[in-house]
């Protein structure tokens, strides 16, 4: 069961697999906005199906737009999801 | 067949380009692709210039395909009141004048069907011809698009940005689509809408989205060739409404996307596409008999 620290490592290896390379998440904080930093619409998409892969669960349609603002937000919320 | 494909490549993203200045203090983002026959097309209220590259790639290889922000969106210049339909028209007008573009092939999506309409009436020297995909026009006038358009506005100032866009996706997204994108593709669709447009310019847009003439009668002065997209899971318009609509235009015609919602290039980009392509080659064919 992942930490909240665990969980954004994760998410953060994802989205290296995703994008082919490690230059968005090198550049990317923690608690920074992934949309406002460029990541695609495509990738976002293609980290919530990995991220369902990942942590063995299924996004539900009435998540709240502030999880997906950021790679900590994600984190808590797959964390919280477990707890 | 659909694939979704296109959609999942959307891009949003603005190029660093001029602006066109068209009347007094407005000027236009625009973005201009390929070369040959004008196509201009004309965003509904929930796009933007950018996304419409990944929906027209085919088009650009044979015609010069040209897109805008509305004054008012996206990264047009924004001022203290929203165009009315006649300044938007006006707006396109000064925009083709800029680009010197004669004639144009409009392609209007859902709401700026309306707009196209306008355009047609106000200026039919500027229109080879028209593409309403998704119309908000009716055959017996507007009165469902008009309550529809009212609930999203309510439901815009009593829930927001994210409470709109729940309202709205299962009302222009297909089933077909819905069910292949999944929650996953419901949720990171969001975080584009929340991206292309604020709540202030989606207010503006959906309350001028309320005014101008909804009498099936003017679609009998308009002369230029004109082709409706319909999807056939378009919840706004039904398949035999299409035709009904097309059948008003002196000129028209009606070609159903099969299992398309409301905004069929979303759907189906290449199809959507080769309708176009065929139609205006069947158009300056007999412009040129």
């Amino acid at each position: 069961m992942p930490d909240t620290a665990e969980a954004r490592q994760r998410i953060r290896s994802l989205l290296v697999e995703l994008l082919g390379n490690d230059q968005f998440v090198s550049r990317v904080s923690d608690t920074e906005s992934l949309r406002t930093a460029g990541l695609s619409s495509h990738a976002l998409v293609g980290l919530l199906v990995a991220m369902e892969d990942a942590f063995g669960f299924e996004w539900q349609d009435d998540v709240e737009p502030e999880v997906l603002r950021s790679i900590d937000s994600l984190a808590g919320y797959v964390v919280a999801l477990r707890n | 067949m659909p694939n979704y494909e296109a959609l999942h490549r959307l891009e949003l993203n603005y190029l660093d380009t001029p602006r066109i200045p068209t009347r007094d203090g407005v000027e236009l983002y625009y973005e201009s692709r390929g070369e040959g026959t004008a196509i201009t097309l004309l965003n509904n209220f929930f796009i933007s210039a950018p996304s419409w590259r990944v929906f027209t790639e085919e088009l650009a290889r044979n015609y010069r395909v040209v897109s805008y922000d509305m004054c008012n969106h996206g990264a047009s210049s924004h001022h203290d009141e929203e165009p009315t339909w006649e300044e938007h028209a006006a707006d396109v007008i000064g925009l083709l004048d800029a680009l010197e573009i004669e004639s144009t092939y409009l392609v209007g999506t859902s709401v700026s069907t309306a707009l196209a309409r306008d355009v047609a009436l106000r200026y039919p020297s500027r229109v080879r011809g028209l593409v309403l995909a998704g119309p908000v026009l009716g055959p017996r006038g507007m009165r469902r698009h008009r309550q529809i358009q009212r609930a999203w506005l309510r439901t815009l100032e009593d829930h927001g940005m994210a409470g709109l866009y729940g309202h709205i996706y299962p009302e222009v997204i297909s089933m077909e689509m819905n069910e292949a994108l999944g929650s996953a593709g419901f949720l990171g669709l969001r975080e584009s809408f929340l991206s292309i447009t604020t709540a202030e310019d989606l207010r503006n847009g959906l309350t001028l989205a309320l005014q101008g003439d909804t009498s099936p009668e003017l679609l009998a002065h308009i002369q230029a060739p004109t082709l409706v997209i319909l999807g056939d899971d378009d919840n706004l318009l039904s398949p035999t409404g299409g035709k009904e609509l097309a059948a008003l235009f002196p000129n028209g015609r009606c070609e159903i996307m099969p299992k398309a919602g409301h905004v069929p290039f979303f759907d189906d980009p290449e199809y959507f596409q080769e309708l176009i392509h065929k139609f205006i080659q069947e158009a300056e064919s007999a412009a040129h008999a």
